[in-house]
């Protein structure tokens, strides 16, 4: 594509200039203290010499753990590298969005910006984005640095566009509630060896108190879930949900069906769920499970903080425990999670990746993030870490199954595949709206008509 | 010299006018320019391009990544794509929840005004206070508490029904129930709707209440008028541009209510049942980053609500005064 491969003059000048200057000033400038990223290599070095002072502004969502972890490595880096000032600024989240956006189109976005995986691959395609330069990092590197899950979704047409801080993980474990296992009689933390074996408890631990349900045995049906279960049942069913032109989506298949019919079985034979009252719009599980409303729930660990925080009463004990699988072998498609890209519009886009690179790729930094945070990290070298479960206790369970995830792939319009058609059909489809054999096909038709949309336009 | 000295100072005196009318309309003629009508000019621009601000283009962002696509984001609007399907169920939504909020806020609005007009001074001023409040309380704290009013497990209107022996039910949540064919979620929202702005009507209904001779009514007790036969042939012809005012104004909030559909059926659910235009509008900019698809619905409901309006300024015209 013409972003990766025509560079005008004028770019050709001014990556010259700023290289000689850079070489000059460098010259000039007392030795940086070198910092290892986790392969060993040296982190890059800033194009400004001491005494110049660089200002980058850094921009997230609000989320008081994300902030607090950011704003310790801002004061950090500032700490380091006393020629760089970095303002940091933060927004609710649906602003976040709305002001990335517009300031786009304006192009005065921040320097730094903290964004969410998912988004990349569009904003890259859509040349918005600046690409890791190889002196930074390069492609080979970050793929032995990070997972595949994560890193792919920062990689568009062979190029890096940014640096992974989380792995978006929903699969591999559950949420559950020590006590309501205890008040049933069952085993914790459980032995599963199926999904059957999940259902079975889940049954056990559901509650209905007139006709109402008071409890969720197993709670699944929320907007990520849903998707995250779908893929993971096609994949380990045997099939793949990817058309063989690797664009469009195959929601046709055998595997497809069973996943969907499995998710309506729990909810409807089994009632294990009630999906009028537990679903995407009410009784969250991510809020319910905190409330004590949820004996088992399927979301990612990421929630544990934010539980903790939002609902600081709740005293039942839990645990974030293995789910089972399909098949002989779990394989799932995960998320990208929360990193680090640049804009192209930056005046100091070499400073920017040198942050960027202290926050995501420097070992260190990049696990104070991750447990400040209570999030899955993207960084091998950081997952690996036994001393790790130390900080962040619940995350054993998700830890075992990073290296078998990958990325969930380029879905064209990712919040159109995720909500507007599989969480919202398959909601419907539990709460009898349409069959299971109507909400396939409706499933498979809006999906791909969407994409051809997106390939016309 | 007798005949132009006062020509001199007309002219001076005009000069001054002009100076005084220039330097105190400029500025905010300056704020509209660049506020407002810049932004309208490339809202309407934008609908000819396939615009993203995620995709870099050309001059202003156009072209490149954005290419000019002519009148093809308007065809989209009346084809069988994502976009088109998702306007027209959200142009039926936006439709059943104008038409029906509407005449159900006069309803309510226009007896309570009564009321409220009829009754001691110090009780109209605490009525007016309790029936504003809602109006100026904020759409977001209004929609999270009446979505816990609503919520199944732990709301309060279950909690009621539940002590009255009955079962409770998934207000926001059932895309199964509807009456007379509105989806009980789009009656929630009508009724969170109603209390939140009503009071805003009230309040101008009772304005125009007041500004209605007592001279009418009293005529009419001596000829032998009833209450009714007074509000029904006094009152309300002489509030006729009160309605029309209330009407207009109530018809254009109710095309653009946003919030609610955003935070109570958590972006227009369950399934798109509470999907409006306005929300449309968000989500195809924002979530599916499709400005010009946005700006194009954008301008579809600029055009319906001007419609609307002159269709109502004119059927409500009326020709005298009192």
């Amino acid at each position: 594509m013409s972003v990766s491969k025509s560079v005008s003059r004028r770019s050709f000048l001014r990556a010259a200039a700023l290289s000689s200057a850079s070489a000059v000033l460098a010259a000039c400038s007392p030795a940086a203290s070198p910092t290892t990223a986790p392969s060993g290599e040296e982190a890059p070095k800033a194009e400004a010499p001491a005494g110049e002072k660089i200002t980058l502004r850094l921009w997230s969502h609000q989320n008081p753990s994300f902030v607090a972890a950011n704003e310790q490595l801002v004061a950090k880096y500032m700490e380091a590298n006393s020629n760089v000032e970095i303002k940091y600024e933060n927004f609710p989240y649906n602003d976040f969005i709305t002001n990335i956006q517009t300031s786009m189109a304006a192009k005065n976005e921040a320097d730094v910006m903290e964004m969410f995986g998912s988004w990349v691959q569009s904003y890259a395609k859509g040349g918005t984005l600046a690409a890791v330069s190889d002196i930074v990092l390069s492609l080979e590197k970050a793929k032995q640095a990070y997972y595949a899950a994560p890193l792919d979704g920062y990689t568009w047409e062979g190029k890096l566009y940014g640096m992974p801080n989380e792995y978006n993980l929903e699969n591999g474990a559950v949420l559950i509630n020590k006590r309501m296992f205890a008040d049933e009689g069952i085993t914790s933390p459980p032995e599963w060896a199926s999904w059957d074996d999940l259902v079975l408890d889940a049954k056990k631990l559901t509650k209905v108190v007139d006709g109402n349900m008071t409890v969720a045995g197993f709670h699944y049906i929320n907007t990520d879930g849903l998707g995250f279960l779908f893929w993971e049942g096609i994949l380990e069913k045997g099939a793949e949900y990817f058309a063989s032109d690797k664009i469009h989506l195959d929601f046709m298949t055998p595997q497809a069906e069973e996943t969907v019919q499995w998710f309506y079985d729990m909810a409807n034979v089994d009632k294990v769920v009630d999906p009028m009252t537990f679903n995407p719009n009410s009784n969250w599980v991510g809020e319910s499970f905190f409330q004590g409303l949820v004996g088992i729930g399927f979301i990612g660990p990421w929630i544990v903080p934010e539980g903790r925080r939002n609902y600081p009463d709740f005293k039942d004990e839990w645990d974030y425990v293995s789910a089972p699988y399909f098949g002989s072998e779990r394989k799932f498609a995960a998320d990208a999670g929360w990193g680090k890209v640049v804009s192209p519009n930056s005046k100091s886009i070499d400073e920017s990746w040198k942050f960027a690179a202290f926050t995501a790729l420097e070992q260190a930094n990049a696990r104070q993030w991750n447990v400040g945070t209570g999030t899955v990290p993207a960084l091998k070298a950081v997952a690996e870490d036994p001393a790790l479960l130390n900080e962040i206790n619940w995350l054993g369970p998700s830890l075992k199954v990073l290296g078998q995830g990958r990325f969930v792939g380029t879905l064209q319009d990712r919040d159109y595949v995720w909500v507007n058609v599989l969480s919202t059909h398959i909601t419907e489809c539990l709460q009898g709206v349409r069959s299971v054999k109507e909400t396939m096909k409706l499933m498979h038709d809006e999906a791909n008509a969407m994409i051809d949309s997106k390939i016309k336009s | 010299m007798a005949v132009t000295t006062p020509t001199l100072k007309k002219g001076s005196l005009f000069r001054r006018q002009h100076i005084f009318a220039g330097s105190t309309l400029t500025p905010i003629m300056v704020y509209m320019m660049i506020f407002t009508l810049i932004p309208m000019l490339w809202g309407i621009l934008i609908t000819f391009f396939r615009y993203s601000p995620v995709r870099a283009g050309g001059f202003l962002g156009l072209g490149g990544g954005n290419p000019f696509v002519g009148l093809e984001n308007y065809a989209d609007l009346f084809s069988n794509s994502p976009n088109g399907l998702l306007f027209r169920t959200s142009l039926k939504n936006t439709l059943i929840f104008s038409l029906i909020y509407m005449p159900l806020n006069l309803l309510v609005t226009l007896p309570l005004a009564v009321f409220i007009e009829s009754v001691h001074n110090r009780a109209k001023a605490f009525f007016r206070t309790v029936y504003f409040l809602p109006t100026v309380t904020s759409l977001v704290a209004v929609s999270l508490v009446w979505g816990v009013i609503y919520n199944p497990t732990f709301g309060l209107l279950n909690m009621g029904m539940r002590a009255l022996g009955l079962k409770g039910y998934p207000w926001l949540t059932d895309p199964n129930t509807a009456i007379l064919g509105i989806p009980l979620p789009m009656i929630c929202v009508l009724i969170t709707y109603l209390w939140s702005d009503m009071g805003y009507n009230i309040v101008i209904f009772m304005a125009g209440l007041q500004g209605i001779p007592e001279v009418y009514h009293e005529a009419a007790v001596v000829d032998g008028a009833n209450a009714w036969q007074r509000f029904r042939f006094i009152t309300l012809p002489l509030l006729r541009s009160t309605l029309t005012f209330v009407m207009v104004m109530t018809m254009l909030s109710s095309w653009q209510v946003f919030v609610l559909f955003f935070v109570m059926t958590n972006r227009g659910g369950p399934g798109n049942a509470t999907r409006v235009l306005v929300l449309h509008i968000y989500e195809t900019a924002f979530r599916h980053q499709e400005m010009g698809l946005a700006a194009t619905v954008a301008m579809a409901l600029f055009l319906i609500i001007m419609v609307t309006t002159l269709l109502q300024l004119r059927f409500l015209r009326k020709d005298w005064e009192y």
